[in-house]
């Protein structure tokens, strides 16, 4: 009937869970420590809900931009708010795509919104004007932001006044930036560096042309504007202007109770379902609490192994875990639907064996058709939610849980109840919940 | 126990249990949340009176502040900063250190722009009709070798009446929740919804398949054969509900209070899908089996 012996099958579900307990475990380092992997640390990768932190949506103003450059547009800009994003040095920063014009920025533990709003949102668009030095008029020199490599803040030694030190990039910008400053040398104009519309630092006379690439500006700024200012260069300007649509932040207190909460709740829930399995299926019931306890480890080394693949982590939230713990109640379902089912077909005379058998077979159609509909549900469930990361997560965890218990519930249950059956004990009905006259 | 034939009866109990709901969502409709009418919400520990916040936001120029404790300890402080979205948050800032300065503290703050709710908004209604859409598709192509006197079809329809059941006593639930205790629907409400349906259907499937495999076994009328499924798999059917009930009931009680509002929205709709399942999927199998057997004479 089957290609593996039971035996073997046992075998290798005792190795599995032997495997995924160790790694589910929170200390699983320690223990992998013992087998050489050093620094092996695996880690539940935790939402902003639960480890505090600040998710903000911008929105990208496309009207002006030809639709055919729109694709590249959209993903210059999230290199551009990536780099920006990254400048504070908050760790785990995940800049993604929303739909067609929309860009969400996760910031885990970030401590000043305002601050990250600002410094991403911000156009940052950097252009060098010549000023008329009679009439004042301005005039654009086509040198701008692109033109510029990096910028640093500094200090003047001369004055000891903050100033922001560009680095041009080599050939055509050098030189265009070279014949400007010669020409404004020579007729005495004026050079203004605006950001964003604003005139950041001149207007200011060119005492010498500027053929190494090299410029300072100063303006009236502290260091520490120097810096952000010199950061907001470097990072380069948004291809696009955004605007801020959407922000959702969560302290960390909340985060830490949440957790803490959310772990109880599952404990509490799996010992009350371990318990009613117990009472109403007795060895049945225990043999599918062990299922059940396969099934968590299983799941949480999914949860860990999945941190490993970029892209693909499987980032744990709030919903997530209600998806998680409302999958314990669901993983026995599929154990029920048999052990009713085997019930019934002791009643009706069959020996214990072929009873086991038929209860699997005959159980299968349901288990399978009744957990396409909750797998359909969260399909369409994560294909809608783009824009409410939250219900990705929800939808995930479900189903994952209903596949995993899938699995644990029919292919774990079967074979520790197959390997049972080879003791007469455990082939007696009363330890399914069943009378002797029941049966005779 | 004769379920089919007392099926009257318990399509009396559905529409007892679903008529005021509807009436309140007629009337009242939805407290709608800042994820689909876009808005300001910031949670706080502790219960607040509205006189302390409303010092916390005096000369910010917020709109329609509402305050709501919620049951945990803590309050939920709704609003609408007409100010640009890139200055919300320096709003914020001062307004959240001015809740400190009373000493409150802020647990998390949620603005959503007005083009981000409609989205969400779009995608619920599009999410409810592809579910929809799709549960019927399935569950006609799951019983498509069903034998007569039943078409594919009416179990399928039969599943989605079911469905339709659930989402409207909990829709309806939360209207009346939402008019007397200010209880507002937002993004996870309809997660719920849909999760809902998922399992009522899990439940139906479960009495059809009984139904299905009992059709190409035993003779006997269709109500019989339908009303010995029913109870044949009547255990089963609680049962497996009340596993799911169970760790619910762990979830509202000690999970996190931000998603009280969802496991409560899962809990009544997942009671409501155990008793739809038994009462109201297969014994609607039956009458509108009758109905066509009846139509089908007439026509004769």
């Amino acid at each position: 009937m089957s290609f593996m012996s039971v035996r073997v099958k046992f075998a290798l579900i005792l190795l599995m869970t032997v495997v995924v307990s160790i790694l589910a475990l929170p200390r699983e380092d320690q223990i992998l420590k013992l087998f050489g992997f050093k620094n092996a640390t695996l880690q539940v990768k935790q939402g902003l809900d639960l480890q505090g932190g600040a998710q903000l949506m911008f929105q990208a103003d496309l009207s002006k931009t030809a639709s055919a450059d729109r694709e590249t547009a959209m993903d210059s800009l999230i290199t551009v708010i990536t780099k920006r994003a990254n400048f504070g040095g908050t760790s785990e920063i995940v800049v993604q795509r929303q739909g067609n014009d929309r860009v969400s920025v996760s910031l885990p533990g970030v401590k000043d919104v305002k601050d990250a709003i600002d410094r991403i949102g911000k156009t940052a668009n950097l252009t060098f004007l010549e000023v008329n030095a009679q009439t004042g008029a301005q005039t654009p020199t086509g040198i701008d932001g692109k033109d510029i490599d990096s910028a640093t803040a500094d200090y003047d030694p001369q004055k000891s006044q903050p100033v922001v030190r560009l680095q041009l990039k080599g050939g055509k910008s050098t030189t265009n930036f070279g014949d400007l400053t010669t020409k404004l040398n020579k007729s005495g104009n004026l050079l203004l560096a605006s950001l964003d519309g604003e005139p950041t630092f001149g207007p200011a006379t060119v005492s010498s042309p500027i053929n190494d690439g090299v410029a300072i500006l100063s303006g009236n700024m502290d260091i520490n504007q120097a810096r952000k200012v010199a950061e907001e260069i470097t990072a380069g300007a948004l291809p696009v202007p955004v605007t801020l649509v959407e922000q959702r932040s969560v302290g960390p207190s909340l985060g830490k109770e949440s957790v803490q909460h959310s772990v109880l709740a599952g404990i509490i829930g799996l010992t009350v379902v371990a318990l009613f399995m117990l009472m109403y299926y007795r060895f049945a019931g225990l043999l599918a609490i062990l299922a059940l306890g396969i099934y968590t480890a299983l799941t949480v080394t999914i949860y860990k192994l999945s941190g490993l693949v970029p892209g693909y982590s499987i980032v744990l939230t709030l919903a997530g875990i209600a998806g998680f713990i409302l999958s314990i109640g669901m993983a026995v379902d599929a154990n029920i639907l048999i052990f009713e089912r085997m019930k019934e077909e002791l009643r009706a005379g069959k020996s214990f064996v072929a009873a086991l058998e038929t209860a699997f077979t005959r159980a299968w159609t349901s288990i399978r058709d009744s957990n396409v509909s909750t797998l359909i549900t969260c399909t369409i469930l994560y294909a809608t939610a783009s824009a409410t990361p939250i219900i990705r997560g929800f939808a995930v965890t479900l189903a994952l849980g209903v596949l995993v218990s899938m699995f644990t519930a029919v292919v774990v249950t079967r074979t520790l109840m197959r390997m049972a059956a080879r003791w007469s004990w455990a082939r007696n009905p009363k330890l399914y919940g069943l009378k002797l006259e029941e049966v005779e | 126990m004769n379920i089919i034939g007392r099926r009257k009866i318990w399509y009396t109990i559905s529409a007892v249990m679903i008529v005021p709901g509807v009436i309140s969502l007629l009337i009242f409709g939805l407290k709608l949340g800042i994820d689909f009418n876009s808005g300001e919400l910031s949670v706080v520990r502790g219960s607040v009176s509205t006189a302390t916040i409303d010092k916390a936001a005096k000369g910010l120029g917020y709109k329609d502040l509402v305050v709501t404790p919620t049951g945990s300890n803590e309050t939920q402080i709704r609003f609408r900063d007409p100010a640009t979205q890139a200055k919300h948050e320096a709003n914020h800032q001062t307004f959240k250190a001015a809740l400190a300065a009373e000493g409150v503290e802020e647990l998390s703050f949620d603005s959503v722009g007005p083009t981000v709710s409609k989205d969400i908004a779009q995608n619920a209604i599009l999410s409810l009709i592809l579910v929809s859409i799709c549960i019927v598709l399935y569950v006609a192509y799951a019983f498509r070798n069903t034998p007569k006197p039943v078409s594919p079809w009416s179990f399928g329809f039969m599943a989605i009446a079911a469905l339709l059941h659930d989402a409207l006593f909990v829709i309806g639930a939360f209207s009346i929740l939402g008019h007397f205790f200010n209880v507002e629907v937002d993004a996870l409400f309809v997660t719920a919804v849909l999760t809902v349906i998922g399992f009522s259907v899990h439940d139906t499937i479960v009495v059809f398949d009984r139904i299905r495999e009992n059709l190409r076994r035993e003779k006997g009328s269709f109500e019989t054969i339908v009303n010995d499924s029913i109870q044949e798999t009547l255990a089963r059917s609680i049962n497996t509900s009340l596993t799911v009930i169970l760790t619910l009931l762990a979830l509202l009680l000690f999970g996190g209070q931000s998603i009280r509002m969802f496991v409560l929205a899962l809990l009544i709709g997942i009671a409501s899908g155990t008793y739809s399942s038994i009462f109201n999927a297969s014994p609607l199998l039956v009458t509108w089996n009758n109905f066509r057997v009846k139509r089908a004479a007439h026509a004769k």
